[in-house]
Protein backbone atom coordinates (compact mmCIF):
# COMPACT_ATOMS: atom_id res chain seq x y z
CA UNK A 1 0.00 0.00 0.00
CA UNK A 2 1.09 3.50 -0.55
CA UNK A 3 1.60 5.76 2.78
CA UNK A 4 1.68 8.74 0.32
CA UNK A 5 0.31 9.46 -3.03
CA UNK A 6 0.54 12.47 -5.06
CA UNK A 7 -1.19 12.76 -7.97
CA UNK A 8 -0.61 15.85 -10.44
CA UNK A 9 -0.38 17.81 -7.30
CA UNK A 10 0.21 21.33 -7.71
CA UNK A 11 -0.16 24.33 -5.58
CA UNK A 12 0.59 28.14 -6.60
CA UNK A 13 0.40 31.34 -4.19
CA UNK A 14 -1.41 33.36 -6.70
CA UNK A 15 0.90 33.32 -9.64
CA UNK A 16 4.29 32.53 -8.07
CA UNK A 17 5.49 28.76 -8.05
CA UNK A 18 4.71 26.76 -5.16
CA UNK A 19 4.62 23.17 -6.87
CA UNK A 20 3.98 21.88 -10.44
CA UNK A 21 2.26 18.03 -11.34
CA UNK A 22 4.18 16.55 -8.44
CA UNK A 23 3.84 12.77 -8.62
CA UNK A 24 4.93 10.70 -5.62
CA UNK A 25 4.42 7.25 -4.30
CA UNK A 26 5.72 6.36 -0.86
CA UNK A 27 5.35 3.07 -0.11
CA UNK A 28 5.24 1.23 3.39
CA UNK A 29 7.97 0.80 5.31
CA UNK A 30 10.21 2.93 3.39
CA UNK A 31 12.45 5.66 4.18
CA UNK A 32 11.81 8.61 1.12
CA UNK A 33 14.55 11.22 0.29
CA UNK A 34 12.86 14.39 -0.91
CA UNK A 35 15.88 16.37 -2.36
CA UNK A 36 16.17 19.77 -4.13
CA UNK A 37 18.09 23.02 -3.28
CA UNK A 38 15.75 25.83 -1.19
CA UNK A 39 13.26 27.43 -2.93
CA UNK A 40 12.33 24.04 -4.65
CA UNK A 41 9.03 22.90 -3.43
CA UNK A 42 9.85 20.51 -0.47
CA UNK A 43 8.12 22.25 2.11
CA UNK A 44 5.24 23.50 -0.06
CA UNK A 45 4.67 20.08 -0.81
CA UNK A 46 4.52 18.87 2.81
CA UNK A 47 2.11 21.05 3.74
CA UNK A 48 0.04 20.48 1.41
CA UNK A 49 0.01 17.01 2.63
CA UNK A 50 -0.65 18.33 6.28
CA UNK A 51 -3.28 20.17 4.53
CA UNK A 52 -1.71 23.47 6.61
CA UNK A 53 -2.21 24.78 2.61
CA UNK A 54 -4.97 23.53 0.13
CA UNK A 55 -3.18 22.21 -3.33
CA UNK A 56 -4.68 24.33 -6.21
CA UNK A 57 -5.13 21.58 -8.38
CA UNK A 58 -4.60 17.79 -8.10
CA UNK A 59 -4.79 15.04 -4.99
CA UNK A 60 -2.84 14.06 -1.95
CA UNK A 61 -3.81 11.05 -0.25
CA UNK A 62 -1.80 9.55 2.83
CA UNK A 63 -2.97 5.86 4.05
CA UNK A 64 -5.29 6.03 1.32
CA UNK A 65 -7.38 8.99 2.37
CA UNK A 66 -7.73 12.37 1.06
CA UNK A 67 -5.37 14.71 2.79
CA UNK A 68 -8.04 17.33 3.46
CA UNK A 69 -11.17 15.63 4.15
CA UNK A 70 -9.77 13.14 6.55
CA UNK A 71 -6.66 15.65 8.17
CA UNK A 72 -7.51 15.03 11.39
CA UNK A 73 -7.97 11.65 10.85
CA UNK A 74 -4.83 10.85 9.06
CA UNK A 75 -2.69 13.41 11.70
CA UNK A 76 -3.35 10.91 14.42
CA UNK A 77 -0.88 8.89 12.84
CA UNK A 78 1.73 11.33 11.60
CA UNK A 79 4.61 12.82 13.40
CA UNK A 80 6.10 16.04 11.67
CA UNK A 81 9.01 17.68 12.47
CA UNK A 82 9.07 21.49 10.52
CA UNK A 83 12.10 22.87 8.99
CA UNK A 84 11.87 25.95 11.01
CA UNK A 85 10.83 24.89 14.80
CA UNK A 86 9.00 27.58 16.81
CA UNK A 87 6.74 26.65 20.05
CA UNK A 88 4.99 28.74 22.89
CA UNK A 89 7.85 31.07 24.62
CA UNK A 90 6.31 31.04 28.22
CA UNK A 91 5.78 26.95 28.14
CA UNK A 92 8.00 24.87 29.78
CA UNK A 93 9.51 22.22 27.74
CA UNK A 94 7.51 18.83 29.99
CA UNK A 95 4.10 21.12 29.73
CA UNK A 96 4.53 21.44 25.74
CA UNK A 97 5.12 18.03 25.62
CA UNK A 98 1.82 17.12 27.34
CA UNK A 99 0.10 19.50 25.53
CA UNK A 100 1.59 17.66 22.41
CA UNK A 101 0.44 14.22 23.89
CA UNK A 102 -2.74 15.48 24.94
CA UNK A 103 -4.01 15.56 21.13
CA UNK A 104 -3.39 12.05 20.70
CA UNK A 105 -5.75 9.52 22.55
CA UNK A 106 -3.43 7.20 24.36
CA UNK A 107 -0.67 7.55 26.88
CA UNK A 108 2.38 8.86 25.84
CA UNK A 109 4.48 9.49 28.99
CA UNK A 110 6.94 6.48 28.90
CA UNK A 111 7.97 7.63 25.46
CA UNK A 112 8.18 11.06 26.20
CA UNK A 113 10.67 9.92 29.32
CA UNK A 114 12.65 8.13 26.91
CA UNK A 115 13.01 10.44 24.02
CA UNK A 116 13.86 12.91 26.09
CA UNK A 117 16.21 10.72 27.40
CA UNK A 118 18.10 9.96 24.20
CA UNK A 119 17.96 13.48 23.37
CA UNK A 120 18.87 14.45 26.68
CA UNK A 121 16.34 17.12 26.72
CA UNK A 122 15.86 19.88 29.90
CA UNK A 123 12.26 19.35 30.57
CA UNK A 124 12.00 22.11 33.30
CA UNK A 125 13.31 25.08 30.81
CA UNK A 126 11.01 27.47 29.37
CA UNK A 127 10.96 27.15 25.52
CA UNK A 128 12.25 30.86 25.38
CA UNK A 129 15.46 29.77 27.31
CA UNK A 130 16.09 27.07 24.54
CA UNK A 131 18.92 27.56 22.07
CA UNK A 132 18.06 26.80 18.48
CA UNK A 133 19.84 23.36 18.78
CA UNK A 134 17.55 22.65 21.62
CA UNK A 135 14.30 23.70 20.41
CA UNK A 136 15.10 21.57 17.27
CA UNK A 137 15.57 18.50 20.10
CA UNK A 138 12.37 19.29 21.38
CA UNK A 139 10.67 18.85 17.99
CA UNK A 140 12.27 16.07 17.36
CA UNK A 141 10.52 14.52 20.74
CA UNK A 142 7.45 15.96 19.75
CA UNK A 143 7.47 14.39 16.23
CA UNK A 144 7.90 10.92 17.47
CA UNK A 145 6.40 10.83 21.12
CA UNK A 146 2.93 9.66 19.63
CA UNK A 147 4.77 6.82 18.08
CA UNK A 148 3.23 7.11 14.38
CA UNK A 149 2.87 5.01 11.26
CA UNK A 150 4.47 8.14 9.33
CA UNK A 151 6.99 10.38 9.98
CA UNK A 152 7.62 13.85 7.74
CA UNK A 153 10.64 15.26 8.45
CA UNK A 154 11.80 19.06 6.79
CA UNK A 155 15.43 19.28 6.61
CA UNK A 156 15.47 17.67 10.51
CA UNK A 157 19.47 18.24 10.69
CA UNK A 158 19.47 22.06 10.64
CA UNK A 159 20.44 23.36 13.99
CA UNK A 160 21.52 19.41 15.20
CA UNK A 161 25.87 19.08 16.24
CA UNK A 162 27.19 16.24 14.37
CA UNK A 163 26.74 14.11 17.57
CA UNK A 164 23.24 15.01 17.74
CA UNK A 165 22.74 14.60 14.36
CA UNK A 166 24.11 10.84 14.33
CA UNK A 167 21.84 9.85 17.24
CA UNK A 168 18.74 11.48 15.36
CA UNK A 169 19.08 9.29 12.96
CA UNK A 170 19.61 6.21 14.42
CA UNK A 171 16.11 6.80 16.56
CA UNK A 172 14.39 7.47 12.98
CA UNK A 173 16.19 3.82 11.82
CA UNK A 174 15.19 2.69 15.02
CA UNK A 175 11.32 3.86 14.32
CA UNK A 176 11.70 2.82 10.74
CA UNK A 177 12.50 -1.11 12.16
CA UNK A 178 9.47 -0.95 14.27
CA UNK A 179 7.67 -0.54 10.86
CA UNK A 180 7.14 3.52 10.76
CA UNK A 181 7.17 5.35 7.39
CA UNK A 182 9.47 7.83 6.75
CA UNK A 183 9.35 10.82 4.40
CA UNK A 184 12.91 13.50 5.05
CA UNK A 185 13.39 16.22 3.00
CA UNK A 186 16.69 18.03 2.70
CA UNK A 187 18.95 19.85 0.81
CA UNK A 188 21.78 18.21 2.44
CA UNK A 189 22.70 15.08 0.04
CA UNK A 190 24.54 13.28 2.48
CA UNK A 191 22.23 12.67 5.00
CA UNK A 192 19.24 11.53 2.28
CA UNK A 193 22.56 9.15 1.07
CA UNK A 194 22.97 7.98 4.60
CA UNK A 195 19.03 7.29 5.66
CA UNK A 196 16.66 6.58 2.47
CA UNK A 197 15.66 3.68 0.12
CA UNK A 198 14.26 6.09 -2.61
CA UNK A 199 14.68 9.78 -3.24
CA UNK A 200 12.81 11.89 -5.49
CA UNK A 201 14.75 14.81 -7.09
CA UNK A 202 12.72 18.31 -7.12
CA UNK A 203 14.02 21.39 -9.20
CA UNK A 204 11.90 24.60 -9.41
CA UNK A 205 8.37 22.78 -8.17
CA UNK A 206 8.97 19.59 -10.49
CA UNK A 207 10.28 15.81 -9.71
CA UNK A 208 13.37 15.86 -11.62
CA UNK A 209 13.52 12.39 -11.20
CA UNK A 210 13.03 9.09 -8.72
CA UNK A 211 15.16 6.41 -8.31
CA UNK A 212 16.05 3.57 -6.16
CA UNK A 213 18.81 5.24 -3.71
CA UNK A 214 20.91 2.06 -4.94
CA UNK A 215 20.22 2.70 -8.56
CA UNK A 216 21.35 6.12 -8.00
CA UNK A 217 24.44 5.47 -6.41
CA UNK A 218 25.72 2.75 -8.72
CA UNK A 219 24.83 4.49 -11.84
CA UNK A 220 27.70 3.68 -14.04
CA UNK A 221 29.30 7.14 -13.54
CA UNK A 222 32.89 7.78 -12.52
CA UNK A 223 34.36 10.80 -11.13
CA UNK A 224 37.98 11.52 -12.46
CA UNK A 225 40.33 13.95 -10.73
CA UNK A 226 43.72 14.45 -12.33
CA UNK A 227 46.44 16.17 -11.43
CA UNK A 228 49.58 16.95 -13.96
CA UNK A 229 52.71 18.71 -13.98
CA UNK A 230 52.16 20.66 -17.37
CA UNK A 231 49.19 22.01 -17.92
CA UNK A 232 46.61 19.94 -19.91
CA UNK A 233 46.23 21.22 -23.11
CA UNK A 234 42.45 22.44 -23.96
CA UNK A 235 40.14 20.23 -25.63
CA UNK A 236 42.54 17.30 -24.32
CA UNK A 237 39.60 15.13 -23.05
CA UNK A 238 36.86 15.92 -25.92
CA UNK A 239 35.56 12.86 -25.96
CA UNK A 240 32.41 10.70 -25.53
CA UNK A 241 30.97 10.20 -21.96
CA UNK A 242 32.42 13.17 -20.49
CA UNK A 243 30.59 15.51 -18.48
CA UNK A 244 30.90 18.13 -16.09
CA UNK A 245 34.70 19.08 -17.16
CA UNK A 246 36.28 21.63 -14.65
CA UNK A 247 39.87 22.72 -14.79
CA UNK A 248 42.24 24.84 -12.16
CA UNK A 249 45.48 25.17 -13.23
CA UNK A 250 46.76 21.83 -13.37
CA UNK A 251 44.22 19.77 -11.96
CA UNK A 252 41.40 18.71 -13.91
CA UNK A 253 37.87 16.90 -12.64
CA UNK A 254 35.21 15.68 -15.09
CA UNK A 255 32.58 12.83 -14.90
CA UNK A 256 33.01 9.89 -16.73
CA UNK A 257 30.16 7.21 -18.14
CA UNK A 258 31.34 4.83 -21.28
CA UNK A 259 34.63 2.30 -21.87
CA UNK A 260 36.74 3.32 -18.66
CA UNK A 261 40.11 2.10 -20.68
CA UNK A 262 39.45 4.94 -23.34
CA UNK A 263 39.81 7.44 -20.28
CA UNK A 264 42.86 5.96 -18.73
CA UNK A 265 44.72 5.31 -22.02
CA UNK A 266 44.31 9.51 -22.42
CA UNK A 267 44.89 9.80 -19.08
CA UNK A 268 48.07 7.57 -18.90
CA UNK A 269 49.93 10.08 -22.05
CA UNK A 270 50.03 12.74 -19.18
CA UNK A 271 52.52 13.18 -16.86
CA UNK A 272 50.66 12.91 -13.59
CA UNK A 273 51.12 13.96 -10.60
CA UNK A 274 48.18 12.35 -8.83
CA UNK A 275 44.48 10.69 -10.29
CA UNK A 276 41.56 9.90 -8.32
CA UNK A 277 38.88 7.68 -9.58
CA UNK A 278 35.83 7.79 -7.46
CA UNK A 279 32.38 6.34 -7.45
CA UNK A 280 30.42 9.67 -7.57
CA UNK A 281 28.31 10.53 -4.22
CA UNK A 282 25.25 12.04 -4.82
CA UNK A 283 26.11 15.43 -4.52
CA UNK A 284 28.02 15.03 -7.96
CA UNK A 285 24.79 13.20 -9.32
CA UNK A 286 22.52 15.95 -7.61
CA UNK A 287 24.57 18.87 -10.07
CA UNK A 288 24.31 16.42 -12.87
CA UNK A 289 20.97 16.90 -12.81
CA UNK A 290 20.55 19.97 -12.48
CA UNK A 291 22.97 20.96 -15.21
CA UNK B 1 -10.49 20.82 26.02
CA UNK B 2 -6.60 21.47 25.74
CA UNK B 3 -6.63 24.22 23.87
CA UNK B 4 -9.19 25.84 25.49
CA UNK B 5 -7.42 25.32 29.03
CA UNK B 6 -3.86 26.41 27.09
CA UNK B 7 -5.33 29.82 26.02
CA UNK B 8 -6.81 30.38 29.32
CA UNK B 9 -3.53 29.50 31.21
CA UNK B 10 -1.44 31.60 28.99
CA UNK B 11 -3.60 34.78 28.89
CA UNK B 12 -4.14 34.89 32.66
CA UNK B 13 -1.73 37.39 33.52
CA UNK B 14 -3.50 40.00 30.69
CA UNK B 15 -7.05 39.47 32.22
CA UNK B 16 -5.89 39.97 36.09
CA UNK B 17 -4.38 43.52 34.31
CA UNK B 18 -7.43 44.12 32.50
CA UNK B 19 -9.57 43.83 35.63
CA UNK B 20 -7.82 46.02 37.86
CA UNK B 21 -7.81 48.02 34.99
CA UNK B 22 -11.69 48.59 34.72
CA UNK B 23 -11.98 48.87 38.64
CA UNK B 24 -9.66 51.30 38.88
CA UNK B 25 -11.40 53.12 35.63
CA UNK B 26 -14.70 52.43 37.67
CA UNK B 27 -13.70 53.85 40.97
CA UNK B 28 -12.20 56.92 39.88
CA UNK B 29 -15.01 57.89 37.61
CA UNK B 30 -17.04 57.37 40.82
CA UNK B 31 -14.70 59.24 42.83
CA UNK B 32 -15.16 62.16 40.69
CA UNK B 33 -19.05 62.03 41.18
CA UNK B 34 -18.29 62.37 45.07
CA UNK B 35 -16.49 65.11 44.59
CA UNK B 36 -18.63 66.84 42.49
CA UNK B 37 -22.07 65.85 44.60
CA UNK B 38 -20.02 67.73 47.58
CA UNK B 39 -19.96 70.61 45.98
CA UNK B 40 -23.13 69.70 44.24
CA UNK B 41 -22.54 71.38 41.26
CA UNK B 42 -21.99 68.89 38.35
CA UNK B 43 -25.02 69.85 36.82
CA UNK B 44 -23.55 73.49 36.27
CA UNK B 45 -20.40 72.70 35.33
CA UNK B 46 -21.48 70.76 32.52
CA UNK B 47 -24.09 73.38 31.59
CA UNK B 48 -21.86 75.31 30.71
CA UNK B 49 -20.55 73.35 28.08
CA UNK B 50 -21.88 73.71 24.66
CA UNK B 51 -24.40 71.32 23.90
CA UNK B 52 -22.55 69.45 21.13
CA UNK B 53 -19.65 69.20 23.07
CA UNK B 54 -21.53 67.86 26.45
CA UNK B 55 -23.04 64.98 24.46
CA UNK B 56 -19.74 64.02 23.35
CA UNK B 57 -19.14 63.48 27.33
CA UNK B 58 -22.08 61.03 27.16
CA UNK B 59 -24.02 63.73 28.87
CA UNK B 60 -27.44 63.15 27.51
CA UNK B 61 -31.59 62.94 28.98
CA UNK B 62 -29.61 61.67 32.18
CA UNK B 63 -29.58 63.60 35.71
CA UNK B 64 -25.75 63.48 36.91
CA UNK B 65 -26.56 64.73 40.21
CA UNK B 66 -27.26 60.83 40.88
CA UNK B 67 -25.20 58.01 41.46
CA UNK B 68 -26.62 55.94 38.75
CA UNK B 69 -26.77 58.98 36.13
CA UNK B 70 -23.47 59.65 37.06
CA UNK B 71 -23.01 56.30 36.21
CA UNK B 72 -25.12 56.10 33.09
CA UNK B 73 -22.50 58.15 32.01
CA UNK B 74 -18.93 57.29 33.01
CA UNK B 75 -20.14 53.54 31.15
CA UNK B 76 -19.02 54.54 27.90
CA UNK B 77 -15.75 54.58 29.10
CA UNK B 78 -15.96 51.30 30.42
CA UNK B 79 -17.68 50.37 27.49
CA UNK B 80 -15.11 51.36 24.84
CA UNK B 81 -12.37 49.80 27.15
CA UNK B 82 -13.79 46.45 27.23
CA UNK B 83 -14.34 46.98 23.46
CA UNK B 84 -10.41 47.14 22.83
CA UNK B 85 -9.71 43.75 24.72
CA UNK B 86 -12.47 41.92 22.88
CA UNK B 87 -11.54 43.25 19.84
CA UNK B 88 -7.74 42.74 20.79
CA UNK B 89 -9.03 39.15 22.12
CA UNK B 90 -10.74 37.62 19.40
CA UNK B 91 -8.22 38.83 17.04
CA UNK B 92 -5.55 37.36 18.93
CA UNK B 93 -6.40 34.52 19.66
CA UNK B 94 -6.79 33.09 16.41
CA UNK B 95 -4.39 35.04 14.53
CA UNK B 96 -1.14 34.60 17.03
CA UNK B 97 -0.83 31.04 16.54
CA UNK B 98 0.26 32.30 12.98
CA UNK B 99 2.10 35.39 14.05
CA UNK B 100 3.80 33.37 16.72
CA UNK B 101 4.75 30.77 13.99
CA UNK B 102 3.07 28.24 16.17
CA UNK B 103 0.61 26.99 13.75
CA UNK B 104 2.51 24.70 11.91
CA UNK B 105 2.87 22.86 15.46
CA UNK B 106 -0.82 23.36 16.24
CA UNK B 107 -2.14 22.11 12.67
CA UNK B 108 -0.20 19.23 12.28
CA UNK B 109 -1.92 17.87 14.96
CA UNK B 110 -5.34 15.39 14.70
CA UNK B 111 -7.76 18.66 15.17
CA UNK B 112 -9.89 20.78 12.29
CA UNK B 113 -9.57 23.75 12.57
CA UNK B 114 -13.16 24.27 13.09
CA UNK B 115 -12.85 22.47 16.62
CA UNK B 116 -9.59 24.67 17.35
CA UNK B 117 -11.80 27.88 16.42
CA UNK B 118 -14.05 26.79 18.97
CA UNK B 119 -12.01 25.58 21.64
CA UNK B 120 -10.25 29.76 21.30
CA UNK B 121 -13.55 31.39 21.20
CA UNK B 122 -14.35 29.54 24.06
CA UNK B 123 -11.58 30.65 25.83
CA UNK B 124 -12.45 34.42 24.42
CA UNK B 125 -15.55 34.01 26.00
CA UNK B 126 -14.93 32.48 29.34
CA UNK B 127 -12.23 35.75 29.58
CA UNK B 128 -14.65 38.22 28.76
CA UNK B 129 -17.18 36.94 31.20
CA UNK B 130 -14.83 37.05 33.68
CA UNK B 131 -14.25 41.03 33.32
CA UNK B 132 -18.14 41.51 32.99
CA UNK B 133 -18.16 40.06 36.35
CA UNK B 134 -15.47 42.25 37.71
CA UNK B 135 -16.80 45.40 36.04
CA UNK B 136 -20.52 43.81 37.38
CA UNK B 137 -19.15 43.73 41.06
CA UNK B 138 -16.86 46.98 40.97
CA UNK B 139 -19.93 49.35 39.38
CA UNK B 140 -22.84 47.70 42.29
CA UNK B 141 -20.03 48.37 45.10
CA UNK B 142 -18.71 51.54 43.50
CA UNK B 143 -22.19 52.77 42.57
CA UNK B 144 -23.43 51.94 46.08
CA UNK B 145 -20.60 53.56 47.83
CA UNK B 146 -21.52 56.58 46.91
CA UNK B 147 -25.14 56.70 46.81
CA UNK B 148 -25.42 56.27 50.39
CA UNK B 149 -25.24 52.12 50.45
CA UNK B 150 -28.15 51.54 47.83
CA UNK B 151 -27.33 50.55 44.61
CA UNK B 152 -30.02 50.66 41.77
CA UNK B 153 -28.76 46.85 40.76
CA UNK B 154 -31.23 46.17 38.36
CA UNK B 155 -30.18 48.87 36.04
CA UNK B 156 -26.07 48.12 36.02
CA UNK B 157 -27.10 44.20 35.91
CA UNK B 158 -28.97 45.46 32.68
CA UNK B 159 -26.50 47.68 31.58
CA UNK B 160 -23.74 45.31 32.32
CA UNK B 161 -26.07 42.57 30.44
CA UNK B 162 -25.54 45.06 27.19
CA UNK B 163 -22.01 45.32 27.81
CA UNK B 164 -22.08 41.65 27.84
CA UNK B 165 -23.78 41.67 24.28
CA UNK B 166 -21.25 44.04 23.28
CA UNK B 167 -18.07 42.00 24.30
CA UNK B 168 -19.43 39.47 21.77
CA UNK B 169 -19.56 41.43 19.02
CA UNK B 170 -16.56 42.51 19.14
CA UNK B 171 -14.98 39.43 20.12
CA UNK B 172 -16.32 37.94 17.11
CA UNK B 173 -15.78 41.13 14.62
CA UNK B 174 -12.14 40.19 15.63
CA UNK B 175 -12.08 36.75 15.15
CA UNK B 176 -13.76 37.26 11.62
CA UNK B 177 -11.17 39.85 11.08
CA UNK B 178 -7.90 37.33 11.74
CA UNK B 179 -9.93 34.45 10.13
CA UNK B 180 -9.98 36.96 6.77
CA UNK B 181 -7.20 38.89 6.70
CA UNK B 182 -4.19 37.58 4.55
CA UNK B 183 -1.23 39.20 6.98
CA UNK B 184 -1.94 37.68 10.81
CA UNK B 185 -0.22 40.64 12.38
CA UNK B 186 -2.56 42.90 10.77
CA UNK B 187 -5.81 41.34 12.38
CA UNK B 188 -5.89 43.24 15.71
CA UNK B 189 -5.28 46.11 13.89
CA UNK B 190 -8.10 45.85 11.52
CA UNK B 191 -10.59 44.54 14.71
CA UNK B 192 -9.03 47.62 16.77
CA UNK B 193 -10.07 49.59 13.60
CA UNK B 194 -13.56 48.84 13.09
CA UNK B 195 -14.53 49.22 16.81
CA UNK B 196 -13.18 52.48 16.52
CA UNK B 197 -14.87 53.73 13.72
CA UNK B 198 -18.17 52.13 15.22
CA UNK B 199 -17.07 54.26 18.06
CA UNK B 200 -16.50 57.36 16.63
CA UNK B 201 -19.66 56.86 14.56
CA UNK B 202 -21.96 56.48 18.12
CA UNK B 203 -20.09 60.10 19.13
CA UNK B 204 -20.83 61.61 16.34
CA UNK B 205 -24.70 60.21 16.12
CA UNK B 206 -24.70 61.75 19.96
CA UNK B 207 -23.57 65.24 18.81
CA UNK B 208 -25.07 66.27 15.78
CA UNK B 209 -28.55 63.98 16.31
CA UNK B 210 -28.22 63.54 12.44
CA UNK B 211 -29.06 60.54 10.49
CA UNK B 212 -30.66 58.52 13.60
CA UNK B 213 -31.03 55.58 11.03
CA UNK B 214 -26.86 55.63 10.97
CA UNK B 215 -26.96 53.71 14.97
CA UNK B 216 -28.14 50.62 13.41
CA UNK B 217 -24.47 50.21 12.73
CA UNK B 218 -22.41 50.68 15.60
CA UNK B 219 -22.65 48.50 18.57
CA UNK B 220 -22.21 51.44 20.91
CA UNK B 221 -25.52 52.31 20.33
CA UNK B 222 -27.14 49.14 20.89
CA UNK B 223 -27.06 49.30 24.73
CA UNK B 224 -27.45 52.86 25.82
CA UNK B 225 -26.77 53.04 29.61
CA UNK B 226 -28.84 56.40 29.65
CA UNK B 227 -31.87 55.11 28.09
CA UNK B 228 -31.62 51.96 31.01
CA UNK B 229 -30.46 54.91 33.88
CA UNK B 230 -34.07 56.15 33.11
CA UNK B 231 -36.17 53.14 32.02
CA UNK B 232 -34.59 49.90 33.39
CA UNK B 233 -35.12 48.53 29.72
CA UNK B 234 -33.61 47.27 26.31
CA UNK B 235 -34.43 48.56 22.74
CA UNK B 236 -35.37 44.65 22.04
CA UNK B 237 -34.88 45.35 18.19
CA UNK B 238 -31.08 45.31 18.99
CA UNK B 239 -31.15 42.46 20.73
CA UNK B 240 -32.03 40.88 17.40
CA UNK B 241 -29.44 42.78 15.50
CA UNK B 242 -26.78 41.49 17.98
CA UNK B 243 -28.13 38.38 17.50
CA UNK B 244 -27.59 38.77 13.71
CA UNK B 245 -24.25 40.49 13.58
CA UNK B 246 -22.60 37.75 15.98
CA UNK B 247 -24.04 34.92 13.78
CA UNK B 248 -22.83 36.37 10.76
CA UNK B 249 -19.60 37.32 12.23
CA UNK B 250 -19.26 33.79 13.29
CA UNK B 251 -19.97 32.25 9.95
CA UNK B 252 -17.22 34.31 8.53
CA UNK B 253 -14.56 33.01 10.92
CA UNK B 254 -15.47 29.62 10.60
CA UNK B 255 -15.80 29.18 6.70
CA UNK B 256 -13.13 32.09 5.85
CA UNK B 257 -10.46 30.28 8.22
CA UNK B 258 -11.25 26.94 7.13
CA UNK B 259 -10.76 27.70 3.61
CA UNK B 260 -7.62 29.53 3.66
CA UNK B 261 -3.66 28.77 3.82
CA UNK B 262 -2.12 28.98 6.56
CA UNK B 263 0.19 31.92 7.04
CA UNK B 264 3.49 29.63 8.08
Amino acid sequence: MNVIETKKLTKYYGKSRGIIEVDINVEDGEIYGFIGPNGAGKSTTIRVLLSLIYATSGTATIFGKDVVKFGPEIKKEIGYLPGEVFYYDTMRVKDLLNYSASFYKKDCSKRIKELAGIMSLELDKRIDDLSYGNKKKVGIVLGLLHEPKLIILDEPTGGLDPLMQQTFFNLVREENKKGATVFLSSHILSEVQRLCDKVAIIKEGKIVKIEKMSDLAQSNYSKIKVESKAAIPEGYFDMAGVSGLKTENHSTTFMFKGDINSVTKKIAALDLVSLFVEEPDLEDIFLHYYQ
Amino acid sequence: MNIYLRELKARRKSIIFWSIGLFLMDAASMNKFAGFEKSGQATQVFAAFPKGLARAFGLGNVDINTALGWFAMAFMYLLVLVAIHASLLGAGILAEEEQDKTAEFLYAKPISRAKVVTEKLLAALTLIIILNIVTLLSSISMVAAFNKGVSPTQEILLMMAGMFVVQIIFMVIGSAAAAIVRKPKYAGAAASAIMFATFFLSLWLDITEKLPWLKYFTPFKYFDAKIIANHAKFDYAFIVISIGVIIAMLTMTYVSYNARDLKI
